[in-house]
């Protein structure tokens, strides 16, 4: 059975392949298009999956859609109806994108003329959160903005059944509240929600913290959120109104203003309050489901700081590589628990990547070296204070890089985060950056109750000597990493281990500012030659600017 | 009075603020949430 997943018009499009239960290859639009969470119909990761599958369209059996459009719809004009003259104009606009977003049109315009099975959206969540998961029984969390008219549902896993137990309806959502605020703050919603979680730890929670709660009605899985501050039943422009800037006496803050204590302190208010929703809903799994695990899964489950609390119910939690509407793309083709690894994306051969540096020969020199010279001179070079661009097999799917496209730099220096933030990602200076370490040695450096193999949480580090890893807090957003998950990576690790004994390192996304992350070679390469990165690594090959 | 009417237009003249920053926010497509 040849299944194609695919999530689309929404944002994070991606596509994935699954051959008899088992996902062969998966991307994310955005990678290709290199318009970050790019929302448009994934056809470049389409045609990527089906050539790295060497598979037709024709032999695809089953397109699974990670949501039910005509639900979705179904929702949008019954909150329309609530206030029919005002939504007028936004009930044509959304009358002619769904048309345009059929799935059924936009498939067969490709050519595909097969069966599409339509999934529902907090189904193929909690789909990919389960059934990735080590467990035979789980509670299932997820949360995330809005699919068809749910924000949050809670259900229960056992063997390869999935029940739902209970589940909040639009408006009253997390996402679109953490969305509103990041907005409010001057980040893009949908994107910029992990700037405003790494602002939360320099403010103070106590100034905002009576005001927001003044937005909600009840708490928890009662959670009901007052639409008077808000505009998401009647527009698609600004989340908030008036009334928000007059309950926070704040001004909202546009992009190029500078970042304040104000903001800051709202900033962490509204982590406090996120975590305290959080809280309430992981107990209310642990009493609906009566299990010692946890899955969670939905685009909050981004939210490290918060998930890590999720210990105070459950034994274990797995929260999967993609939390978001990209993973849901594979979540939609499983049935069964499967193990699927990150790395789903494209591969290059030393031999490609050769052909690729020779069109750069006269700006850079290379030299191709075995996996063991590889290891010893790079982990050399990063315990000069070197940043090193590192690209290795397959592409990472999902919003993190786990050591297959990254800027690695060590952690020992303090005026490395600095350096990165600033000369290289040209980002803002209080976005921490995160550690990896091999998952045996983890525990000396870092507080961790379980191995976090896709730095999904924030836990409290152990110790001042990787100063550039550790955030204002002393938290970190650990990887581990093991040989199984990542071989080339952990020998890395091992080896800047062996030279300075702190086998830990920088892992950041290999991209700059406002910039995917990078795809292929030749992508790697131009970003390499415009930053200031000292080294670049393309498998076998270390290439340094002439 | 003059200091009820002070705070008045400081009041007035913050809320015009607010909204000039909104009716920008607007005009701003990054900032367009979809919400279907």
């Amino acid at each position: 059975m040849v299944q194609l997943g695919i999530s689309a018009f929404y944002h994070d499009s991606a596509a994935c392949l699954v051959v008899n239960g088992q996902v062969m290859a998966a991307a994310e639009e955005e990678r290709f298009t290199g318009i970050k969470h790019d929302d448009s119909f994934p056809i470049n990761a389409i045609k990527y999956c089906l050539e790295e599958g060497r598979i037709k369209l024709a032999d695809i059996k089953e397109v699974c859609w990670y949501e039910k459009p005509k639900k979705k719809e179904e929702r949008v004009y019954k909150i329309f109806n609530k206030r029919p003259l005002r939504t007028l104009f936004l009930r044509f606009k959304a009358k002619k994108r769904f048309k345009e977003q059929n799935p059924f049109l936009v498939l067969k315009s490709i050519g595909y003329k097969g069966r599409v099975k339509f999934v529902d959206h907090h189904r193929s969540h909690t789909n990919f959160s389960y059934y990735t998961s080590p467990y035979k029984e789980a509670a299932i969390l997820t949360i995330d903005g809005v699919g068809e008219f749910e924000t949050i549902t809670i259900s229960k896993g056992q063997g390869n059944n999935i029940t739902k137990v209970h589940s909040i309806n639009f408006p009253h959502s997390l996402g679109m509240l953490y969305s509103t605020i990041t907005s409010f703050l001057g980040f893009k919603p949908n994107e910029g929600e992990y700037k405003v979680m790494g602002l939360a730890p320099y403010g103070d929670p106590s100034r905002y913290y009576e005001k927001l709660n003044k937005l909600f009605k009840g708490s928890g899985s009662n959670l009901y959120l007052l639409q008077r501050y808000f505009t998401w039943e009647y527009s698609d422009q600004v989340m908030f109104n008036k009334r928000l800037y007059r309950l926070l006496e704040l001004p909202p803050r546009l992009p190029e203003e500078p970042v304040i204590q104000d903001h800051m302190d709202l900033a962490a208010a509204l982590q406090k309050i996120y975590e305290r929703e959080f809280i309430y809903l992981v107990k209310k799994s642990k009493e609906l489901t009566g299990t010692t695990n946890l899955c969670l899964g939905g685009g909050c489950a981004y939210n490290g700081v918060a998930n890590a609390l999720a210990y105070k119910y459950f034994d274990s939690v797995h929260i999967p590589f993609a939390p978001s509407d990209a993973g849901s793309a594979i979540g939609a083709c499983l049935k069964k628990h499967t193990k699927v690894s990150p790395y789903l994306g494209p591969n290059f051969t030393n031999k490609q990547v050769h052909k690729v540096l020779a069109k750069y020969k006269d700006k850079l020199q290379y030299f191709k070296l075995s996996e063991k010279k590889l290891i010893t001179k790079t982990a050399q070079l990063l315990n000069a204070q070197n940043i090193i661009g590192w690209f290795q097999g397959r592409m990472e799917f999902g919003a993190r890089a786990l050591g297959n496209r990254s800027i690695l730099a060590s952690p020992r220096h303090p005026m490395m985060r600095e350096r990165l933030n600033q000369i290289i990602k040209k980002r803002e200076g209080f976005r921490p950056f995160a550690p990896s370490v091999p998952k045996e040695e983890a525990n000396k450096f870092f507080d961790m109750k379980e191995d976090i193999p896709y730095m999904n949480q924030v836990v409290k580090g152990k110790t001042v000597l990787i100063p550039s890893a550790t955030h204002v807090d002393a938290t970190c957003r650990v990887q581990t990493v093991t040989e199984e998950q990542n071989p080339i990576y952990y020998k890395l690790l091992h080896e800047v281990g062996g030279m300075c004994n702190i086998p830990v390192l920088l892992n950041t996304s290999f991209n700059l500012k406002d910039q995917t992350i990078t795809l292929n070679p030749d992508q790697a390469i131009k970003r390499f030659l415009e930053s200031r990165i000292n080294f670049l690594v393309i498998n076998n090959f270390l290439i340094k600017k002439k | 009075m003059r200091k009820n009417l002070i705070k008045i237009i400081k009041k007035w003249r913050q809320e015009k603020e607010y909204q000039k920053k909104i009716a920008e926010l607007k005009k701003r497509d990054p900032f367009n949430y979809k919400n279907f």
